[in-house]
């Protein structure tokens, strides 16, 4: 890597207090590190104390720095036995990079390893010309993708740690990685035990994994006289969040989806029906009696679909794994020269990832810039550039050693 | 919905009818009994219990505590795991373990609200609410916190336990009508499995003076192997297939292509019950990407005949169920960890249901079956 990112790294580590490394559990963790332009990672490191950490980092600046989300007796033993796992803390990751935008269009390429085919946007799952998996993307963010990523923290803190999990808002540790995406940290000892098993029982739930609509009451019991016993939208939990779904999408939909889902069963039209059907599942006590059998499957089809819309977009891994390596709040990202960063629900909304993460903000720097699309670093803008247009400009330093991380710039 | 609960106290009785109880473990701590000390010989009476307890577990009969004395019984419990232990034997723990299962849900079903709530608290550090509610399908008594309830729940695998299919509200699952004692007694013998795998246990040695109360335990244990030994050897039993195997070469039947695991299952699963190669590669030549040198490669391998010369096992029930291959389980699916003891449980099952056909025609039935299975 080049002389001015080291030096960088170095200046950040060195301008920063021990108490920006804090970390619960600190002597129960694993550290591991990644050095520039090293393949191999340093693993099974433990310190004393957050300060004897500073020092290592302004010695040698790591690339990336990430703790494990497992606390150990003996953290800096290899091997797994004599490691002795006591606990992990539950975790969740959103990545920009797993949900597919518009805006990927603009900003990703991939390129089948086999046959040179490639395209912008979303990568394809095979290559659509020699149907092989290896393929290689070209990725980078812009405010667009970053501000779905932070809508799906808001909708996995929303929508379910707080009503369906029960936590409060200070159990609750957001961290921007310094690249593409958010992790959630839940401060709650009670989930620290859990297996893999039970660990993905979350993360489906969060998912709309496996979720069984007649589990929740869409059950015809009986045949003669079909009747739902439905759930309620004045439910808590996913009972609730199915029975809502139906009343929404039978509230938008447009007379031709109605016209899908309308069965002619008695002297009344689409609209009638409509009316009846919305009247009955808002009652308080809710009621879906009266309806066929083929009418309540009906609902069973909207009541899947709807799932897609409310489930979270989480990487599953991340919250199944119990001895996941995470990137160290504060520490700096290799690929972005960016800081990753605790944020407080509170200030969740107003925070602006490609600006507040910015690490070094004094200076500017002389790059020369090879290919980049349309970016933004704080204030300032650039891009695109293409691969034949290569210049060599002038920018703030967080922008220039972005680019330099990211592969896209060298230093002139 | 947070209740004043009338404190109840665990008696004595309890202790023996639940000995992972904190008040059972204290008592019997007490007493000095441990795996490194076993002092229990100083009180003879407790021996029989204790073996009592094992056989009765592993015969699947209910075992039930003495009201009368229940102090021996407290004790006899840690000699009886002490002796378990010694056995070492992974199926009879796990035949221990679940027999110690169905023997709590027993007790449980007959307790009043507020001793299971006291049980659960001791036992497992859980906090369960006793509400009341009533939905159309089903009648709620109590609520448990999330977190304790994936403790257990996931080793159940079915979709009904599924944290997405529960109600769930503020950190808490609402449990359905008597669903509290399957969980409890599902942590009862998890406690119990999870011991069995402590490094303690693992290297401990039963003292050779106790080895003579264990000869009756012994015999039994060599009839029951047949069933629960995976050292066993196996042969080929058409209707004894556990359902995510017949889920699998239904895939197979159908043209899919399966995924590695899958492959893997089958091929593990065809080799343990006695089938060949040759019979497992036939099998696979049905599915759409096959590759004779490949296929073969892999099959040989798995069944040790080349590389690692290890026959490998197949995967366990919950190891299937992590990559979506458990299909919606059916009885006696609920018995069993292991696909395999699925399979010999169903032979023996069948052993014992009288067969409706009559002789002759079931000889002319065992052709037919034999030209069908060739063409499985
Ligand atoms: S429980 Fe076990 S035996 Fe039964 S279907 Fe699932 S994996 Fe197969
Ligand atoms: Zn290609
Ligand atoms: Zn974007």
């Amino acid at each position: 890597m080049y002389n001015v990112v080291l030096e960088q790294f170095q200046h950040y580590y060195k301008s920063l207090r021990k108490e920006d490394l804090s970390l619960l559990h600190f002597r129960e963790r694993e550290f591991a590190f990644l050095q520039f332009d090293e393949q191999t990672m340093i693993r099974h490191m433990s310190f004393e104390n957050e300060a004897e950490m500073k020092d290592y980092l302004t010695i040698r600046p790591p690339a990336h720095l990430y703790y494990s989300s497992a606390y150990y007796q003996n953290p800096q033993d290899s091997n797994m036995g004599r490691k002795g796992w006591i606990g992990a803390d539950l975790i969740f990751d959103i990545d920009a990079d797993h949900i597919p935008t518009e805006c990927k269009k603009n900003h990703d390429t991939w390129k089948c390893l086999d046959c040179n085919e490639g395209g912008v946007g979303f990568p394809p799952e095979e290559c659509p010309n020699c149907k092989k998996k290896r393929i290689s993307t070209n990725t980078w963010v812009c405010d667009e993708c970053l501000l779905v990523a932070k809508k799906e923290i808001f909708k996995l803190i929303d929508d379910y740690l707080i009503p369906d999990f029960g936590l409060s808002e200070g159990k609750i540790e957001i961290c921007f990685s310094g690249h593409r995406g958010y992790h959630l940290h839940v401060i709650d000892d009670s989930y620290k035990i859990l297996n893999n098993d039970g660990r993905r029982e979350i993360a489906d739930y969060v998912r709309g994994l496996g979720l069984k609509p007649d589990l929740h009451g869409f059950k015809v019991i009986s045949k003669k006289d079909p009747l739902l016993m439905g759930p309620d939208i004045y439910n808590k939990g996913w009972r609730g969040r199915l029975a809502k779904s139906v009343y929404a999408h039978l509230n938008k939909c447009n007379s031709k989806e109605l016209k899908k889902l309308y069965l002619q069963e008695k002297n009344e039209d689409e609209e009638e029906y409509r009316e009846r059907v919305l009247q009955k599942i808002s009652g308080s006590p809710t009621w879906w009696g009266g309806l066929s059998e083929a009418q309540i499957k009906k609902f069973y089809v909207i009541a899947l679909e709807a799932i897609k819309d409310m489930a979270c977009n989480i990487d599953e891994r991340v919250t199944i794994d119990t001895k996941r390596l995470i990137r160290y709040p504060n520490s700096l990202h290799g690929k972005s020269g960016l800081r990753a960063c605790r944020i407080s629900y509170n200030d969740l909304e107003r925070f602006d990832p490609l600006g507040d993460a910015i690490a070094f903000k004094n200076g500017s720097i002389k790059v020369y810039v090879k290919d980049v699309p349309k970016i933004r670093i704080g204030d300032t803008e650039i891009g695109p550039i293409k691969e034949k247009d290569r210049k060599e400009i002038e920018v703030p330093m967080a922008l220039g050693i972005y680019m330099i991380c990211k592969g896209a710039a060298k230093p002139v | 919905m947070v209740k004043m609960q009338k404190r109840v106290f665990l008696t004595k009785e309890d202790q023996a009818n639940y000995p992972f109880l904190k008040e059972a473990t204290n008592f019997v701590e007490n007493f000095g009994v441990n795996l490194r000390e076993l002092s229990i010989e100083d009180y003879p009476s407790i021996i029989p219990r204790a073996t009592q307890w094992i056989q009765d577990n592993i015969e699947g009969n209910m075992f039930t505590t003495n009201i009368k004395d229940p102090d021996s019984d407290i004790l006899a419990y840690p000699l009886a795991l002490a002796f378990l232990f010694g056995l070492k034997k992974e199926w009879v723990i796990n035949r221990f373990a679940t027999s110690e299962q169905k023997r709590i849900k027993t007790l449980l079903l007959n307790e009043n609200p507020e001793h299971i709530i006291e049980i659960a608290k001791s036992g497992f550090g859980w906090d369960l609410e006793s509400i009341n509610i009533n939905q159309e399908e089903a009648k709620f008594q109590f609520s448990i916190s999330v977190a304790n309830y994936l403790e257990i729940a996931p080793q159940f695998h079915s979709a009904e336990w599924k944290l997405i299919n529960r109600y769930v509200d503020k950190g808490k699952v609402y449990l359905r009508n008597l669903e509290y004692a399957r969980l409890l007694s599902g942590a009862a013998e998890n406690k119990i499995k999870k011991r069995a795998m402590e490094e303690e246990v693992r290297k401990f040695e039963l003292p050779e003076k106790f080895k003579p109360y264990l000869i009756n335990i012994t015999k039994i244990i060599e009839q029951k192997k047949d069933i629960y030994d995976e050292e066993t050897p196996l042969i080929w039993v058409e209707e004894a297939k556990p359902p995510c195997v017949i889920a699998m070469l239904n895939d197979i039947e159908s043209g899919k292509n399966l995924s590695h695991m899958a492959r893997f299952t089958i091929s593990t699963f065809m080799l343990n019950v006695g089938k060949k190669v040759e019979d497992v590669l036939e099998l696979f030549s049905r599915v759409p990407d096959f590759d004779e040198g490949k296929t073969r490669y892999q099959i040989e391998h798995i069944a040790g005949e080349i590389g690692s010369k290890q026959k490998y096992k197949m995967p366990k029930c919950d190891v299937l169920r992590s990559f979506g291959l458990c299909v919606g389980p059916d009885a006696l699916c609920e018995e069993v960890w292991y696909p395999l003891i699925y399979y010999r449980k169903k032979i023996e099952e069948m052993k014992k249901r009288p067969s409706p056909v009559p002789q002759e025609q079931s000889e002319e039935l065992k052709k037919v079956r034999k030209r069908l299975q060739k063409n499985v």
